[in-house]
């Protein structure tokens, strides 16, 4: 099966999950994140390290699909836009509460996933690619088609804020980031983990040593969108609008480069591609005019020389330097 | 009978843009098995080189034909040479490298010439009565009139010459086409070549009419890869078949109900066909 190339050391044996030495830098990780208000006082800094936190959702609900179950999907926007208008429409036309409308998009994503599933389990590769685009523009047509409702290309205004204070907000899209991505952490490191990734490898080796693949796929579809609707939700919460550019194939396509930058199958790694890739393109905002351009640049040349993703590269460099480090003592 | 007439009419040329654009994207795929999806990212950059030279620089309209379609052509040859070459034994790896690209293109058109649309003087100014009822302007026309002998003459390229029969061969059997000494890679730049070149032509074509704007590949995209999936993969007729069947389909719906339910109806037999008949309508049923 042709795929990107998944080097023998990324597939290792899952280490207990209660294996907590493994996350060291994770948690280090999350407390620089928790601390963050504490020093940075800027609205807009804030505002950005939200969208940081729902991308890293998106992204890394997508490498479960994609990266670690070799299903490649463009059009993770279905679950991103159907959980942002299910939440957008229940808070704007009937005002439920945010805690309910969050989830509600959730279990709306997983249902489209599982309807988006079952045609997609005999499909590969383009088709499997061209199913998913597909699909996130049948919905994008209809939001077009019932805009009395939808708001057409303009989306819903107005749709009830998370909280009114921006830290308050922020500790909210850092909680959920955590409990998702955390939640996709370790799943992954768990043996459900090591069956996705036999799928990935090799499909009819793991359905000859007993795997039951077209479950395992429909779970895993099911399990993407609802992370993913969750997340969507949440963001049209932060952003207090929904509109056509969540179902939009450019948001789809995004999520796609962004964490093929950041690394297949490593959920670290689309999650850090979220944080950097959001933060890089506001700070190229200096040099406006060029800004989308140098970044969709070096996304090219990332994509062309870096094909295994930072995140891999960049650990693997740490420990070889280790290692060099190590040998000339041990002799 | 007008609505009728209009239909056929209007539905021929949009067919005929979407034929000559899924050609392409049908030859490359079936060729190489390149999923390439900077393929309308050609035909945008078509256009806006057509509407430079001829609206900015005012050149001769056949000399700046010739030269966007040209570049365009080289344009992909460096595309498949510098980004697809290394990179080919992976599918996926392919269709994200080209969707980059698609978007590199885009942001270089955006900041060159800004967010607005930009609109191309038709190339013949008139419009003509045909059968006495419909009228069409003369751009509809040419459109449709070069698109259909450009797609004869493909065909005519492909199935009976010598350029021709060697493409079909690394399509068939790479390896063997070694071994009668042809060089795939070399084929590969003339496939990709003649695609972005089809590709250009039909952004220049469409330009005048549809005018040339920065997010114009991300519609036809969709589209175009439809239309090669839903005729087969690799297969000439059927690839025409669909792009005939996608463009009257959405034109009908859009004459009858709404252009937003065109689209719907589009992906709609998409996923029909897929779930039913991943291998398309004329396609062999080797694929995996």
């Amino acid at each position: 099966m042709k795929q990107i190339s998944y080097t023998a050391d990324q597939i290792s044996l899952p280490p207990s999950p209660l294996h907590w030495k493994r996350f060291r830098p994770h948690m280090v990780a999350v407390c620089l994140l928790l601390l963050v208000p504490l020093f940075i006082k800027s609205t807009y800094v804030i505002d950005l390290l939200i969208l940081c936190n729902i991308y890293a959702m998106f992204l890394s609900s997508w490498d479960l699909l994609t990266g670690y179950t070799g299903q490649i999907s463009f059009g993770h926007s279905l679950f991103i836009g159907s959980g942002a208008y299910t939440a957008g429409i229940l808070s704007f036309y009937f005002q439920v509460p945010i805690l309910i409308t969050v989830p509600l998009g959730g279990v709306v994503a997983a249902l489209f996933g599982l309807l988006l599933g079952i045609p997609c389990l005999r499909l590969k590769g383009p088709y499997l690619a061209l199913a998913t685009f597909a699909a996130s523009g049948v919905l994008a047509a209809l939001t077009a088609v019932f805009w009395e409702y939808s708001g057409g290309e303009d989306g819903l205004y107005g749709i009830a804020s998370v909280s009114a204070n921006y830290v308050v907000k922020y500790y909210w899209s850092l909680s959920l980031m955590i409990v998702i991505c955390g939640f996709l952490l370790f799943l992954v490191n768990s043996q459900y983990g090591l069956i996705l990734q036999s799928i990935r490898e090799d499909e009819s080796a793991a359905e000859a040593s007993g795997i039951n693949v077209t479950r395992y796929k429909l779970i895993t579809f099911v399990l993407s969108g609802f992370l993913a609707g969750i997340a969507g939700a949440f963001y049209s919460h932060t952003q207090m609008h929904v509109g056509t550019d969540q179902f939009s194939l450019h948001l789809s396509i995004m999520v796609v480069l962004m964490s093929v930058v950041g690394g297949l199958g490593t959920i670290v790694g689309p999650i850090v591609a979220g944080f950097l890739l959001i933060l890089l393109n506001e700070w190229l905002r200096v040099i406006e005019v060029v800004r989308v351009l140098i970044y969709s640049f070096s996304v090219v040349l990332i994509l062309l020389f870096i094909p295994k993703g930072i995140v891999p590269t960049v650990i693997s460099g740490i420990q070889k330097g280790i290692e060099k480090m190590k040998s000339p003592a041990r002799s | 009978m007008l609505t009728l007439l209009e239909i056929l009419v209007y539905g021929a040329v949009q067919s005929a843009v979407y034929a000559l654009l899924a050609i392409g994207f049908s030859l490359i795929f079936g060729v190489a098995g390149v999923v390439n999806l900077a393929h309308t990212g050609f035909y945008m950059v078509g256009a806006y080189l057509i509407y430079t030279f001829f609206s900015v620089l005012g050149l001769n309209l056949y000399f700046s034909l010739i030269l966007a379609v040209g570049l365009t052509g080289v344009l992909g040859m460096l595309v498949q040479q510098f980004c697809i070459k290394p990179l080919i034994k992976s599918e996926y790896s392919v269709m994200i490298i080209t969707v980059a690209l698609a978007m590199f293109f885009q942001e270089v058109l955006l900041s060159t010439y800004g967010p607005v649309d930009r609109n191309l003087t038709n190339f013949y100014d008139a419009t003509y009565k045909l059968f006495g009822l419909v009228t069409i302007d003369a751009q509809r026309l040419i459109t449709l009139i070069v698109a259909i002998i450009l797609i004869a003459f493909l065909w005519f390229f492909i199935k009976h010459t010598r350029f021709g029969r060697a493409i079909q061969a690394v399509a068939q059997d790479n390896e063997g086409a070694i071994f009668v000494g042809i060089s795939p890679n070399r084929v590969y730049l003339q496939v990709i070549f003649i695609s972005a070149a089809l590709a250009a032509i039909a952004g220049a074509l469409i330009a005048p009419t549809l005018g040339a704007r920065p997010h114009m590949w991300e519609h036809p995209l969709v589209r175009v890869f439809i239309c090669v999936v839903l005729g087969g993969l690799g297969s000439f007729e059927g690839t025409i078949l669909a792009a005939v069947i996608i463009g009257y389909t959405e034109v009908i719906v859009s004459f009858c109900l709404s252009s937003y339910l065109g689209e719907l109806v589009a992906f709609a037999i998409i996923l029909f066909v897929l779930t039913v008949r991943p291998t398309g309508l004329m396609g062999k049923r080797a694929v995996s």
